[in-house]
């Protein structure tokens, strides 16, 4: 049994371990030379010990060996769906470690033969290619990769075996120069991109290409061969103009034969001439449909099988590792030209069956292939080579090949590529360095050069694309890519990291992360296993992106520290296998939660605890909230999360504290009025936070008494801070959730206010004042709150002036959240009450995590400054966070502090560990993967635009706090001069008459400017100062899908919704309306538009819009007879009646709180609300968007 | 006063139930008499005693072990022992019922945490003086808590390190003192015979 040393008694609540200050590493890992060189031994051990023996008798070896089964389980997600997402991902037997391996390379292949398209592009972006074509990178990676180590050693090879790779894949077409080839394909054949198809990619891709076929191991040991031979002659052709291709080829061709025998030479190069002109015959020029892609692939990996069995001279350090091992294997089986001839012809053969058949067609039987190769020749070196997966590997590729062929089990394969290295090191090195590195190459099928595509903005009229703008895609290998954690949690500013501060200096960029992080996931894998594996010095959990050195232990990917890989680590529950630790959940899932063990409490968990605080001073009672709330909390009292033990509590004020004992016993509910606010105590502390299942009914009537109870109240102060402090007197024994429901400004007791606005100075241009609190109680209280494990959440219902600035303190530093209904009226404004009414039924259904901590960390090198969102930072990289809600958004500033040299990829991890309301203690862990490119094109070409603006925008928002609100906008107008004048500099042939942006910036100006016109950030145009609070509140704590639209709301016309491209959700059809930007050039008076900026839709009817559309949508005859107020759409039976609803249900379905619906008449007073968030427009106090242009560029040329 | 109940598996030492403390208001610290209680499940065994008391300053442990699961409870040094262990008995004849078949498979920590809301509603029973006359279990003094053994918690936390330490010193020890016992013998048959 396991004894648990006392020295794991973990701090409070703190996650157990030594604080990320510890992460020092031990000096032998610093250096990854020193690194590779030390493990390089141990890989030369391994084929001397294992090469002989299959790897199914190893696995059988382990088997056999006593073992006991660990209590650890999978938890299988319950859905039907998540069962087959579980299945796809972990739902594979032992798999034949070959086969996995492969299939990197088949992806690669397509990237790379996709690239091909577009050569001819790539001209102007051969600058950005020299990162990757330094001769001295390459001789270091290709050695690198020939040890064998998968995951780090991927990394490293990545880039090597990129170039290597892409070369050689080139031989079909031409020299497909840049790593960013692939990128090219997007503007011709978008359909090719996955990324286009389905927005996750990192989970569809596998889908989208259902039968991949993986080359057999032999492929892949050609490749890693000419890895480095390939990488100088790759690169040479890559400027040339497409028109050349076959010459090229040729000449590729040429170089690439030096180191082989002259016959084969010739038979060689006239093979690929041919293949080259089929190729190119078949789909170079053509549509690039899907069809296109999968044959691609396909093709992609033969022809690098052949590129790859040429050796080149200059193929240095790989060429002589490769030679031992060659040496090894020689006496089992050999490839003479001949045979290599008869490869190439059957792959040939084969290649043109493949462009026969459609894309959805199964695998060619790889069956033919293989068999000319394992003829004898000594001499040369790859020979060998190839046959040795013929030799062992191939019966084991079989399954494989099944799996390619059924599509469930297709996007399993690439995921486990990047462990597969793991078990094959001591046989193969060589192949596992491939599968890894292959894909650092490449596969990108996100758009590196489009991103880089300059893009003249002021000339370029319409820069919104139609449709949704989504997260690009890092750039890594396949296998990293579909294992790195999805963009709607974890996102960061640049996707490409760049390597020191310095590079980051220079492009003018914000560097960050923005995270949501217990985001309502539908799968989610949950582990429960005695150890949590961590790393032991920087605690780092295990994650898919770390190294396996061998079976026993495995790097972390942040401090590069070696750990050993615990006995328990070695089983894998779900295949329920053992010795394969790389495909446990927790290595192959970067978004996983484990079910923690108790050295991670130091409490027993603790009950899910609400307490409602209540304002019932007139001025709440007038408003009639009470209403609502005791209704809704009515309906939900069953489906507030907690267990048996959830308790529940009650208080009221004005200008005295009300508590209400509910005792289990009680005959009614007693009032017990506390009017000595200045030292308040709790009357009876044991009755007033109740069980909520032994005191339903007394709650029951509590609620349905508490609106009517003080209808006729006179009482119109209000002692909000007296509350506030019984509240926190109620909460501290057990901590929970605070919700306070207030109306006006506090006007009795501590923390009392007094209004700061003055309404003649909302539209002034010049400062904007009281952003910052005028008291610090709230804060204070917060702090202790946060304490106590208790989060308060702050409903300010109001409308008058209300100092949101101060009472949104208590939500602020206690994790809470904040919502905010100005001018609230429950009859007279009732768009405003339905909305309270829909936020609460979320807010108090939704998932809640309580005493939670959360820590973010990162490869060391970078470090984080600043952190944006609700919380109280408890040391420097540990958020408090009392409460926890799928809501909340959070982003942090990050720095390069040591440059990043040594690395190819940065890896950050967000740790959450929080209490359920099951009282599960629980740690959600994400991790995310990212390059380090080393040239400022690299670091443009992987700007996140979406994530930037969202990051500018917290850090707007504590400029105008800290220094003013014209300080944050200059700051805000700088950020966009800043990046692209220092963008034009990169540009050599930069004309000083165009604003040039990189496309991956090219909605940069059109975000900030919009951000300018935010209600947050705004001058000149008439803003309440609790409403520009309260966006900067929002821009502080939401995620940024809600944050984006927020910011740039999403313009679409419905007067004319067809079917086409429309999508199917849950049975129903889903219309898909083109994007129109935000200018009124675009509202036509024949249409009806609806505008979604995240908390409310706007309908806009034009006057002349079609009465059938007013008919069949409205539901009224003509537009005179639209209703000045109307916010809901009646259910017509008619066509475009459906398909309106539909496409509103689903954006409305995409959100956790839903939006008010308002239907605008043109020339109906409510259409300035409509036309102030049309941001392209120029206003009486703001720019256009064409005339900030013209200011960027006025700024940029000074 | 009733401070702290904790339940856990002997085996494995495996926290299963716990009544959250009370007592931050009055300013007291748990968190040590919590760690110790922690400790202690992993101490014990199949050998331990089945009830003990534990001295810890101004506080006692008081726990039960039945059916492979310890009741633990932290009192103030003064509450009467009778009542500590008639409300540990309480605990066990409830959470046995309720649990006792489902202790052996649980893996996760404090899978049985709901049984706080009875440990909450025993343990006002027994704080409470009025309401305690009513006890039946106390008034019939089913138990002889006088002769359970009393030990010091800290002593308890370290006696396996020692124990181990000790056993070295112990064989070594009896070398020793063999090689000598027979002049002491003979010394102290001698000086007995003077």
């Amino acid at each position: 049994m396991l004894k648990h040393s006392l020295t794991h008694l973990c701090k409070y609540l703190s996650f157990p371990g030594p604080a990320q200050s510890q992460m020092q590493v031990p000096s032998g890992y610093g250096l990854h030379h020193q690194n590779y060189i030390a493990s390089s031994g141990h890989y030369s051990q391994g084929p001397g010990k294992m090469t002989s023996l299959p790897l199914d008798s190893q696995c059988d070896d382990y088997y056999s060996g006593l073992y006991a089964v660990p209590t650890q389980n999978v938890m299988p997600p319950s859905t039907a769906n998540q069962q087959a997402g579980a299945q796809q991902i972990y739902g594979r037997g032992p798999p034949a470690p070959h086969l996995v391996g492969s299939t990197p390379g088949s992806f690669q292949g397509a990237a790379s033969s996709a690239s091909h398209l577009h050569t001819s592009a790539s001209q102007p972006y051969s600058s950005f290619v020299n990162h990757y074509s330094s001769p001295a990178t390459y001789s270091a990676n290709s050695s690198i990769a020939s040890q064998g180590f998968p995951s780090t050693c991927g990394h490293y090879a990545t880039s090597a075996v990129s170039n290597a790779a892409y070369p050689s894949v080139s031989y079909p077409s031409l020299p497909a120069g840049d790593p960013y080839g692939q990128m090219f394909t997007s503007p011709n054949a978008p359909t090719v991109r996955p990324v286009k198809d389905h927005p996750f990619s990192g989970q569809n891709t596998a889908i989208g290409h259902p039968l991949p076929l993986p080359p057999p191991p032999s492929q892949q040991h050609h490749q890693q061969q000419s890895l480095s031979g390939y990488n100088t002659s790759s690169w040479s052709p890559s400027g040339l103009p497409p028109t050349n291709d076959i010459l090229i080829i040729n000449l590729l061709i040429l170089i690439c034969m030096l180191g082989c025998p002259l016959q084969c030479q010739s038979s060689f190069s006239l093979l690929m001439q041919c293949q080259n002109f089929i190729s190119r015959l078949s789909y170079w020029f053509d549509s690039c449909v899907c069809a296109f892609h999968f044959t691609g692939m396909q093709y992609g990996e033969y022809v690098n099988n052949q590129a790859s069995s040429a050796p080149t001279p200059l193929s240095s350090a790989s060429d002589d590792e490769e030679e031992e091992e060659e040496d090894e294997e020689a006496g089992l089986s050999q490839v003479s030209e001949e045979s290599r001839f008869l490869v190439i012809n059957t792959i040939f053969l084969l290649l043109l069956d493949v462009l026969s058949s459609s894309a959805s067609s199964p695998a060619p039987d790889p069956a033919p292939e293989p068999d000319p190769a394992p003829v004898p020749a000594p001499a040369t070196p790859q020979p060998s080579k190839m046959a040795k997966p013929f030799g062992y590997g191939y019966p084991a590729l079989q399954p494989g090949y099944q799996n390619a062929t059924t599509p469930l089990h297709s996007g399993v394969q690439p995921s486990g590529s990047v462990y597969s290295g793991f078990q094959q090191c001591p046989q193969y090195p060589g192949v596992s360095q491939l599968s890894s590195s292959l894909g650092g190459l490449s596969l990108q099928s996100s758009p590196q050069p489009e991103s880089l595509r300059p893009v003249n903005l002021t000339q370029e009229r319409n820069i919104l694309p139609t449709a949704p703008v989504w997260a690009p895609v890092p750039n890594l290998n396949l296998d990293l890519k579909k294992l790195n954690c999805s963009p709607d949690s974890f996102r960061c500013t640049l996707t490409n990291i760049p390597q020191t501060q310095a590079l980051l200096n220079k492009a003018k960029l914000p560097l960050g992360l923005l995270l949501h992080p217990f985001r309502d996931l539908t799968q989610l894998p949950v582990i429960t296993s005695n150890t949590i594996v961590r790393c032991r010095s920087c605690r780092t959990y295990i994650n898919p992106f770390v190294s396996f050195i061998d079976q026993r232990r495995w790097k972390c990917n942040l401090c590069y520290r070696v750990n050993d890989v615990p006995e328990e680590f070695m089983y894998n529950p779900l295949t329920r296998s053992y010795g394969e630790p790389h495909k446990r959940p927790e290595v192959q899932n970067s978004t996983v939660e484990f079910i923690a063990s108790s050295d991670y409490m130091l409490r027993p968990p603790q009950p899910a605890v609400y307490l409602f605080v209540l304002d019932v001073s007139h001025n709440a009672v007038e408003a009639g909230y009470l209403t609502i709330l005791c209704q809704s909390l009515l309906e939900n009292l069953d489906k507030l999360p907690g267990d048996s033990r959830t308790r529940i509590g009650f208080v009221t004020f004005d200008s005295t504290i009300h508590f209400y004992n509910l005792q289990e016993g009680l005959s009614q509910p007693q009032m017990l009025i506390v009017s000595d606010i200045d030292d308040v105590f709790l009357p009876t502390p044991d009755s007033l936070l109740v069980n909520l299942y032994e005191s339903k009914e007394l709650i029951r009537d509590l609620l349905n008494a508490l609106p009517n109870m003080f209808t006729n109240t006179r009482e119109t102060h209000s002692a909000l801070g007296p509350a506030l402090q019984a509240a926190f007197k109620l909460m501290s024994p057990t901590g929970g959730r605070v919700s306070v429901f207030q109306t006006q400004l506090p006007s009795l007791g501590a923390g009392l206010l007094q209004s700061r606005e003055d309404p003649n100075q909302r539209s002034s241009t010049k400062v904007v004042q009281h952003l910052g609190p005028a008291t610090d109680f709230y804060k204070k209280l917060a702090l202790d709150c946060s304490g106590q494990q208790t989060a308060v959440d702050l409903f300010l219902l109001s409308s008058q002036y209300s100092d949101l600035a101060s009472l949104a303190c208590m939500s602020k530093y206690s994790a809470g959240c904040i919502y905010y209904y100005p001018s609230f009226h429950c009859i007279h404004n009732p768009s405003q009450a339905e909305k309270l009414q829909k936020d609460l039924k979320r807010y108090l259904t939704r998932k809640i995590g309580f005493e939670a901590v959360m820590r973010i960390r990162c490869t060391k090198g970078l470090s984080m400054h600043t952190f944006h969102g609700n919380f109280f930072v408890r040391s420097t990289d540990l958020l408090s966070l009392a409460n926890i809600n799928p809501d909340a958004g959070f982003a942090v500033q990050l720095s390069i502090e040591e440059s990043l040299t040594d690395t190819s990829l940065v890896c950050f991890q967000t740790a959450l560990l929080y209490t359920s309301s099951k009282g599960e203690r629980r740690i959600r862990v994400h991790t995310l993967c990212l390059p380090v490119v080393s040239s400022l094109a690299d670091v443009y070409a992987g700007v996140d635009v979406q994530a930037a603006i969202c990051l500018l925008a917290n850090m707007a928002v504590d400029r105008s706090v800290s220094s003013s609100l014209s300080d944050a906008r200059d700051a805000l107008v700088n950020a966009v001069v800043d990046s692209l004048s220092a963008y034009g500099s990169t540009i050599s042939n930069f004309q000083h008459s165009a604003l040039i942006a990189p496309n991956s910036l090219k909605l940069f100006p059109l975000y900030v400017l919009a951000l300018l016109k935010q209600k947050a950030f705004r001058t000149g145009t008439s803003t309440r100062l609790d409403d520009r609070v309260y966006a900067m509140c929002q821009i502080k704590s939401q995620p940024l899908v809600h944050l984006m639209k927020m910011i740039h709301p999403n313009l679409y016309r419905i007067d004319r919704l067809t079917d086409e491209g429309a999508i199917h959700v849950n049975d129903r059809v889903v219309p898909q309306p083109p994007l129109q930007k935000l200018s009124a050039e675009k509202l036509t008076r024949e249409g009806a538009f609806l505008m979604d900026c995240g908390s409310v839709f706007y309908i806009w009817i034009g006057k002349g819009c079609e009465n059938n559309f007013i008919e069949d949508v409205l539901g009224c005859p003509n537009f005179a007879s639209i209703p000045q107020k109307m916010t809901h759409l009646p259910e017509l039976d008619t066509l475009s009646s459906e398909r309106t609803r539909s496409f509103i249900t689903w954006l409305r379905d995409s959100r956790p709180l839903s939006p008010v619906l308002h239907v605008v008449k043109d020339e109906s007073p409510a259409k300035t609300e409509f036309f102030q968030h049309l941001i392209e427009d120029r206003t009486e106090a703001a720019f256009s968007y064409y005339e900030f242009l013209l200011h960027i560029q006025q700024q940029i040329c000074k | 006063m009733v401070l702290l109940t904790m339940i856990a598996r002997v085996a494995d030492g495996l926290p299963l139930a716990a009544s959250m403390q009370e007592d931050e208001q009055s300013g007291r610290d748990l968190q040590q008499y919590q760690s110790q209680a922690k400790q202690l499940f992993r101490k014990l065994n199949e050998q331990s005693p089945t009830r003990c008391t534990l001295e810890a300053g101004a506080m006692t442990f008081h726990y039960i072990i039945e059916q492979g699961v310890c009741y633990l409870v932290l009192c103030e040094a003064a509450f009467p022992k009778k009542l500590a262990f008639a409300y540990l008995e309480d605990l066990h004849s409830e959470f046995d019922e309720q649990h006792g078949k489902k202790v052996p498979t649980v893996s996760r920590p404090y899978s049985f945490i709901e049984f706080d809301t009875f440990i909450q509603k025993t343990k006002k029973l027994y704080i409470d003086s009025r309401a305690r006359r009513n006890l039946g279990s106390i008034n019939t003094e089913l138990q002889d808590v006088q002769r359970i053994m009393v030990a010091n918690i800290e002593e308890v936390l370290q006696r396996g390190e020692a124990l181990s330490g000790s056993a070295e010193i112990d064989t070594l020890n009896q070398k020793k003192y063999s090689s000598e016992s027979p002049t002491f013998n003979k010394q102290h048959f001698l000086s007995y015979l003077g």
